[in-house]
């Protein structure tokens, strides 16, 4: 990359527009990829649910009560923020997507609102990230200070499926941030 | 990429855009207010989270006694998580502080440098924002709890603990946005880059 942002800066018309020619398929395949993931992600976490039998002591005289509990991805607001982050980076990807298909190398002061809106996404996806990793640290390990209890012992699959969930969207915010560097690194050529 | 249109985009460019003759200067001179006010609220964040410790006398289950009860950051994985993070920015802003006032002084081919710039402000930008989506949530477990895993809201004991969470993630969302708004300045002035 670096050698075609100085062969541009000597002005060799030829090389540049070949090596715009493959930072835009690069592009094109970070924000399917980007689009593909996030959906994932979202819809792993989206569908995600299960429900135990556990055990319930109301007092210590009469025998434990069996009461079947659901884990939603609903109960929790971080995940509601996850599933919601994602969703919404998952369309951002879908319409710059056909926004790259259809402009033909994009209008003057485009690429700085993709940019921008790029860089909006990335926030989101990687706030939403934490706050799932957050929450699911929490569920896995417990906090003995505040006394939150563990809950991945019981709802095994559920936090499994967090933990796979959380992954694919980490690798598609991944991928939005690759966008920002090669749309970055095409930027000074295109005068 | 081949353009298709030659000149007309300087007046399109949105908000700080200096004129281009004069933009180097002009660019990192912003730049490095931005930086100098990076430094600043991520130190702030930082501060205002590690002096959060808070200690009450509260009820043991176990013991069944009342003793004095410390909450601090460290005792939460995604606070502390937090503190590096925004001390990793705020190491960052200094030194690229530095480097622009360097950038700034040396009056020569500045595409690489913004360009690194760029590179290194979106990786920080996203350990940020990681950073406050990771503290935010616990910090809303910890005011709301949550009735479904039977984790039980601590605010309403630490108020002041809480206070200062709330404070240091405002700043650091302000962090957030100071860093897009370095990225932005970057970016444009890399595209309005006369060659």
């Amino acid at each position: 990359m670096e050698t075609e942002t100085k062969a541009v800066g000597d002005g060799k018309v030829v090389e540049m527009s070949k090596g715009g020619r493959k930072i835009r398929r690069c592009e094109l395949v970070l924000r399917f990829l980007g689009l593909a993931l996030t959906l994932v992600a979202a819809i792993i976490l989206g569908v995600d649910k299960e429900t135990k039998v556990v055990p319930i002591t109301i007092t210590s005289t009469l025998p434990p009560i069996d009461v079947p509990v659901t884990a939603k991805w609903h109960h929790m607001s971080a995940f509601v923020y996850f599933v919601v982050a994602n969703a919404i980076a998952c369309t951002h990807a879908a319409l710059s997507l056909i926004l790259c298909l259809v402009s033909k190398n994009g209008q003057k002061g485009m690429k700085l609102v993709i940019i921008f809106l790029d860089l909006m996404m990335v926030a989101l996806l990687f706030s939403g990230n934490g706050a799932a990793a957050a929450i699911g640290v929490i569920g896995y390990n417990g906090n003995s200070h505040v006394r939150w209890n563990k809950v991945c012992n019981v709802f095994t699959k559920f936090c499994n499926h967090v933990a796979v969930s959380i992954v694919l969207s980490l690798l598609g915010s991944l991928s939005f941030l690759l966008v920002i560097l090669l749309i970055a690194l095409s930027l000074p050529k295109h005068k | 990429m081949e353009s298709t249109v030659p000149e007309p985009e300087k007046g399109v460019a949105p908000p700080p855009p200096p004129p281009p003759p004069t933009s180097p200067a002009g660019c990192f001179l912003y730049d490095i207010i931005l930086r100098v006010l990076l430094f600043a609220t991520t130190l702030v964040a930082v501060l205002v989270m590690v002096t959060s410790k808070q200690t009450e006398m509260t009820l043991v289950p176990q013991l069944q006694i009342t003793m004095p009860v410390d909450a601090k950051f460290t005792q939460s994985p995604a606070l502390v998580y937090f503190v590096a993070a925004l001390s990793v920015a705020c190491l960052y802003s200094i030194i690229s502080a530095l480097a622009s006032f360097l950038a700034m002084s040396i009056r020569s081919h500045h595409t690489k440098t913004l360009l690194h710039f760029i590179f290194m402000d979106t990786l920080i930008l996203a350990i940020v924002v990681a950073a406050t989506g990771s503290a935010g949530a616990v910090a809303y477990v910890g005011l709301k709890g949550n009735s479904h895993t039977g984790w039980t809201k601590i605010c309403n004991v630490y108020d002041t603990f809480c206070r200062h969470l709330a404070g240091s993630l405002a700043v650091s969302l302000a962090t957030a946005i100071l860093l897009i708004m370095l990225i932005m300045l970057s970016s444009h002035s890399l595209y309005s880059k006369i060659r």
